[in-house]
């Protein structure tokens, strides 16, 4: 415990990880206080038209289905539609109805959207009123704002290996490695300090994070719990291989980063591309980062059948990683 | 003046390959064309599919958007995606079943889309103005934000760790003496990651537009590479002749990364309006960048200057940076 407090205090006067400490928290109030009205836009529908063209009849029903924009010149109306990082329906009346204009680069949803809107316009008022059942959200969460809480608290997780990484180089770099040798301190003692770094690091700052930007059922805190412990300590196991191994900052830089890349990119894309049911699914997993996100997601959509499996996964792979340390930590001292 | 030159250059060349500068910039090269082919240029987003529960088959012609399902439950399982929409047609009232996106207009049209679907009431037709096809625009799209995203991260850390490698050797120490002007000791690193950076430019175009898609836009791509490369090959210079350590150094390239680059992104390639990135000078060079891929010039003149004049000041910073440094290192 007196040693820890020491490499405490060491962290302490390190720039570099009271900032990946302090980030997440940064980018967690960021998200809480973005308001919803900004986020709303994205994902949704957005139309636009020509000024004094459009009947107000037609603004108002547009309104109702997406966001409307309205445009002074042909010209600038064109511009918009056409620009690429917006998915933007240029909508025009002529003398019988409504007449789309889209730039042909649009995802398939709003392809199909923007050509088939006449129609739907034109019979907008032989509707069948069918009863409609609508389930609301179960968590107020909205589905861009969980996105972006789960991706943060994942990433807020799996910086802890930074803690651990970064102070094993820096002592390598300032020549303590060296007087860590001599002193009366045995491997394993040195290896479970660092971890415990790089643990605690990545933990609290997830859990600072988590309390200022989720609310979660009291049913899900032991689960979380369990998956924010076992996350944090993979992470710092990575960074004890990454503190091992790099010889220089820079080169532990690039390994971090690579890291966060690559844990982070896949769980994410599999997440909204792939269905749960296919192999692609299954074998994300092996990223153990992937676990985490998932049931991230889960939780934050008020769902908890599939937790335990994401415990299990992560709990084996902790099992196994620290396995693999130690074997090839065994290796290298014979 | 010439010949220190070359000889500084050939110096730099060799610290560049023994740092794996190189390597690693052509492991980001495979990493972000793998990306790219094969995964990016696939993304989609299809229309909310619709799926019918009609037992007695009360509906005949379907249209090619439905989906015909054995059971509620089934539906209902098919439904619990909070994007698809189901149609109930086994009671006598037709019941449209849907979980919320959590958007009203969006729900609304889910709505709205169910109903036509099922009186498959939906002709066709809009006119395309644009001349991209979505997966051209992709193509264009990411590369343009790997390639600012690589230019302003690549420049910024490889002279960075050049430069703190030298001043561990005492290189700047020894150059103070040396019959070699301090211009050329960082125009031979500026060169040397101008042509780099260049290269990597082309192969980034080339491999993932295809040949003639890249040798159309090429040239208005090199110049705005030229200058983001340049500025912040400069700004990389400044800090590490600067900051005592890499460390330091570090937590800079952080701050940069995270609070200067991502606001660009989000604003450039989402629908979030800001009215002050227009104050963040970092958002010119991406629209500048995202335009040139996409063919369309936006900037005029005044851009260029601004540009000229930015490069010219932070080499007369630089250097005299660098004459301090010197100074100080005795």
């Amino acid at each position: 415990m007196e040693r820890l407090k020491y490499q405490m205090k060491n962290i302490r006067r390190d720039k570099m990880c009271i900032l990946t400490f302090l980030l997440p928290i940064v980018v967690g109030i960021a998200i809480h206080f973005l308001s919803d009205l900004s986020l709303q836009n994205i994902g949704g529908t957005s139309f636009a038209g020509l000024k004094g063209n459009l009947s107000e009849e037609i603004v108002l029903w547009l309104e109702q289905i997406g966001t409307y924009t309205e445009y002074e010149t042909l010209d600038a109306l064109e511009i918009a539609i056409n620009e690429p990082s917006t998915q933007m329906i240029g909508v025009l009346e002529n003398g019988h109805g409504l007449h789309t204009l889209l730039s042909g680069d649009e995802l398939e949803v709003n392809k199909i959207i923007g050509n088939t809107l006449p129609s739907l316009y034109q019979n907008r008022e032989n509707i069948t009123g069918a009863k409609t059942t609508l389930i609301p959200l179960k968590t107020d969460n909205s589905g861009i704002k969980s996105l972006f809480i789960a991706i943060t608290l994942v990433t807020a997780m799996f910086m802890g290996c930074t803690f651990n990484a970064m102070n094993m180089i820096g002592e390598k770099e300032d020549g303590i490695s060296f007087i860590n040798q001599i002193l009366p301190m045995s491997v394993k003692t040195y290896i479970i300090q660092k971890t415990a770094l790089g643990f605690i690091g990545g933990f609290l700052s997830t859990l600072i994070t988590a309390l200022i930007c989720i609310r979660i059922n009291p049913m899900q805190i032991i689960p979380f719990m369990i998956i924010m412990i076992l996350s944090a300590y993979i992470a710092a196991l990575i960074g004890l291989y990454i503190g091992r191994h790099s010889e220089g900052l820079m080169i532990g830089l690039v390994y971090i980063k690579m890291i966060m890349i690559v844990f982070l990119a896949p769980p994410i894309l599999v997440y909204i591309t792939v269905s749960p049911s296919s192999p692609v699914f299954y074998l994300s997993y092996i990223l153990p980062s992937s676990a985490t996100f998932y049931a991230l997601m889960d939780i934050l959509s008020g769902q908890s059948q599939d937790l335990w499996v994401a415990i299990i996964i992560l709990l084996s792979h902790s099992v196994l990683w620290s396995i693999v340390y130690l074997l090839v930590e065994r290796h290298h001292r014979l | 003046m010439w010949k220190g030159f070359l000889y500084l250059f050939r110096k730099d060349f060799r610290l560049m390959l023994s740092s794996k500068f190189f390597l690693l910039a052509l492991g980001s090269l495979i990493l972000y064309s793998c990306y790219i082919n094969f995964i990016y240029v696939g993304l989609d987003q299809h229309i909310y599919p619709v799926y019918l529960y009609d037992p007695q088959n009360k509906q005949e012609n379907r249209s090619e958007y439905i989906t015909v399902t054995e059971s509620r439950e089934t539906l209902e399982k098919l439904c619990s995606d909070n994007y698809s929409v189901g149609i109930d047609l086994s009671s006598d009232e037709p019941e449209i079943y849907m979980l919320s996106t959590g958007m009203a207009t969006t729900d609304h049209y889910r709505k709205l889309w169910a109903e036509a679907v099922l009186n498959s009431r939906i002709d066709k037709q809009s006119e395309i103005i644009g001349t991209n096809t979505k997966e051209m625009k992709n193509r264009r799209e990411i590369t343009a934000e790997f390639l600012f995203f690589e230019l302003s991260a690549v420049g910024f850390l490889g002279l960075a760790s050049m430069l703190f490698k030298e001043k561990q050797m005492g290189v700047i120490r020894v150059h103070g003496i040396l019959p070699v002007s301090k211009s050329a000791f960082i125009v031979s690193k500026l060169t040397l990651l101008f042509i780099s950076d260049m290269a990597f430019t082309v192969l980034m175009t080339f491999i993932n537009l295809g040949f003639s898609a890249g040798m159309t836009i090429l040239p208005g791509v090199l110049i705005q590479a030229g200058i983001l490369s340049l500025i912040m090959a400069l700004v990389g210079f400044l800090c590490a002749v600067r900051l005592p350590d890499f460390k330091q150094f570090s937590l800079f390239y952080l701050i940069l990364a995270i609070f200067i680059t991502t606001p660009v992104f989000l604003a450039g390639q989402t629908d979030i309006q800001w009215s002050w990135i227009d104050y963040h000078p970092m958002y010119h060079l991406f629209t500048a960048m995202k335009s040139a891929y996409f063919g369309m010039p936006v900037y005029q003149l005044p851009y260029y200057v601004i540009c000229t004049v930015v490069i010219i000041l932070l080499f007369l910073l630089a250097h005299k940076t660098l004459s301090c440094e010197m100074a100080k290192e005795g």
